[in-house]
């Protein structure tokens, strides 16, 4: 226990506790390198340079899309919850985030206004656009693939070890193949593309594009861990299930989609909640595919405290957004670990 | 099983599956192909997905000069060193949980538990600047130590630990062996199956992490083969050339790749439990 203990203590809880007194601070890396004492308290000060602004107020029609889905999310977790369609836990998940997109888009600069970090929000908010858009293909790629490949037949298990076989790759392995593939000169897909006659797209670094891109590149790589995760799911649904529906004449897609789907509605939620604590730190992709660009359209959350920490060495407000990160991050293991609790 | 519906779900899945595994095909074919054709033309032969014109000059002057080969050997020393102090960590750890009885023992594992919840990336910059204080920067030491600290080792001994029935070691306890020996020579070889997934695990990570490295690592000479391959694809096509530059990233793969078709069932296992960690 105490060399664990040991190395925990010094290497993750001092660090942590440490990351918070850094964020109190106006705390220049440069700086403090050279004289010790080069840092000043300032409180909540750098919290304030990150998430607030000036002339700050909340309306309901600030970014309609975001809120209205938000409101729709809100409904729908209070009657799917209320009508038992969704389990407690899920429900109340699903609200509060719902709640959260409600309201939280809705502040924004007033006339004459504006954010005091203006790049704090856009960056957070490409992070999450980054994880809605890659979620959700991924898992429904992943669930179709398992469902297809959930037998025990040589064939199958080599298919399923071809799927699996990039995830093992390093983040810089597969982001100089991607980038490759991109290419506009060089790349394979725009080699396809002149074989078709077409103009080739300019991927990484057209504002459309670039964002797409590392989508795609991510939907390669992680899909195979979360097609595992399934395919260990429908092995635990009992065969009988499989054979008692044969009798009611359902198989097929009428199987899968009233005895597995349903069956498997814990394992997606936690594959779900999964995916999003991973993929909300994104930072390897766009760090070396598109370095945040074009137009910042790519940068995102863990590069911008990267960027903030390590590039402008400014310390203090580095670690309000790494304090921010773990808040969000916090929330989503916490519901990851209640959903884990609630199927033993 | 084998009926014809089955072949046909086997045609329809093996195009996605081959089409999952050409960026793959594509990166070996390069690094076989010579730099001044790869710079006109990417799509010689079957759009650059065979290797012809062949050549296996690429990975010669891999070899013969750059640092790709040290990096290699960083990687490996770092992976290697993470993997043994994880390990020696996590068993402690987790046996103590499991077996011992010692004070605060509850207040520890929850202590434990809350730090699977700390990001990586919430403490890289305190451990930035306590490495800088230690001067340990571009060290192998530097590289290794942090990620000792990520409980989740402990937690997969932990479970498994329980999961051993208690007579054998009460068997032995009768026979006078203290719970060190229980340990070593009882506990520990029961417990290889959990020890690979953890190793597993632990080398896969420490040799695909990229943050980290780059955070704490600026001299070219420490950089391990992941944060080395990320140096060099920035420039790729103006100093050393598409080719060589594929060659060193089928080289970074190759022990990842063949660790995972050797100990398959294994890395599922270590994937699956790390949470994708990898």
């Amino acid at each position: 226990m105490i060399p664990f203990l040991a190395v925990y203590t010094v290497f993750l809880l001092y660090p942590f506790f440490q990351g918070i007194w850094i964020s109190l601070h106006d705390w220049n890396l440069l700086a403090v390198a050279f004289n010790p004492d080069a840092k000043e308290f300032v409180g909540i000060r750098n919290y304030e340079r990150v998430i607030w602004g000036r002339n700050i107020t909340w309306g309901i029609g600030a970014s309609p899309l975001v809120q209205a889905s938000g409101l729709l999310g809100v409904v729908l977790s209070l009657f799917l919850g209320s009508t038992g369609r969704l389990s407690r836990t899920t429900a109340w998940a699903l609200g509060i985030t719902s709640l959260l997109l409600l309201v939280l888009p809705g502040f924004h600069p007033s006339e004459g206004g504006r954010w005091y970090d203006r790049r704090f929000w856009p960056t957070v908010g490409n992070t999450l656009v980054f994880v809605g858009l890659t979620v959700p293909t991924v898992t429904i790629t992943a669930l179709i693939l398992a469902a297809a490949l959930n037998r025990q037949t040589r064939s199958m298990a080599a298919m399923r070890t071809l799927f699996f076989l990039s995830q093992v790759l390093s983040v810089t392995v597969v982001t100089l193949i991607w980038q490759i593939m991109f290419s506009p000169r060089q790349g394979l897909i725009a080699n396809i593309t002149n074989l078709f006659g077409g103009s080739p797209i300019v991927w990484l670094t057209d504002e459309r594009f670039a964002m797409a891109a590392i989508v795609i590149t991510t939907v390669w790589w992680s899909l195979g861990i979360v097609m595992i995760l399934f395919l260990a799911g429908l092995q635990d649904i009992s065969r009988d299930l499989y054979e008692a529906g044969a009798l009611d004449n359902a198989t097929g897609l009428k199987a899968f989609w009233f005895i597995t789907l349903p069956n498997l509605k814990r394992t997606i939620t936690l594959v779900i909640v999964l995916q999003i604590i991973l993929h909300f730190q994104v930072f390897g992709q766009a760090h070396l595919m598109t370095n945040g660009g074009p137009n910042d359209t790519t940068q995102v959350l863990v590069r911008y405290i990267y960027q903030t920490a390590f590039r402008d060495s400014e310390l203090g407000r580095a670690s309000v957004m790494a304090v921010f990160l773990f808040v969000t991050m916090g929330g989503f293991s916490i519901l990851q670990f209640v959903l884990g609790r609630e199927g033993d | 099983m084998l009926n014809r519906s089955h072949y046909w779900l086997i045609i329809a899945l093996a195009i996605p599956a081959f089409i999952w595994l050409v960026p793959t095909i594509w990166m070996v074919s390069l690094s076989f192909q010579p730099n001044d054709v790869l710079a006109r033309t990417t799509s010689t032969t079957a759009l650059g997905l065979v290797p012809i014109p062949f050549t296996a000059d690429n990975y010669a002057a891999l070899f013969a000069f750059g640092q790709t080969p040290t990096w290699f050997l960083n990687s490996v020393i770092v992976a290697l060193g993470m993997t043994l102090g994880v390990l020696a960590v996590s068993t402690t750890a987790g046996y103590a949980l499991a077996r011992l009885e010692f004070p605060f023992k509850s207040t520890l594992s929850v202590l434990c538990l809350i730090g699977l919840m700390v990001p990586e990336q919430a403490v890289f910059i305190p451990l930035y600047t306590m490495f800088a204080d230690l001067g340990w920067h571009n060290s192998y030491q530097a590289l290794i130590l942090p990620r000792m600290a990520v409980p989740i080792g402990v937690f997969l001994m932990l479970s498994f630990f329980k999961a051993i029935p208690k007579d054998i070691e009460e068997a032995a306890r009768l026979d006078g062996v203290g719970w060190l020996q229980i340990f070593w020579y009882v506990m520990l070889p029961l417990a290889r199956p959990a020890m690979m997934t953890l190793a597993i695990l632990t080398f896969l990570y420490a040799w695909n992490d990229y943050l980290w490295p780059l955070v704490s690592t600026q001299k070219p000479q420490f950089f391990t083969i992941t944060l080395g391959l990320a140096s060099i694809q920035s420039n790729f096509a103006q100093s050393e050339g598409l080719g060589r530059v594929m060659a060193s990233g089928v080289i970074a793969s190759l022990p990842v790749v063949l660790l995972f078709l050797i100990f398959q069932r294994y890395v599922v296992q270590a994937m699956t439990a790390g949470g994708s960690k990898g």
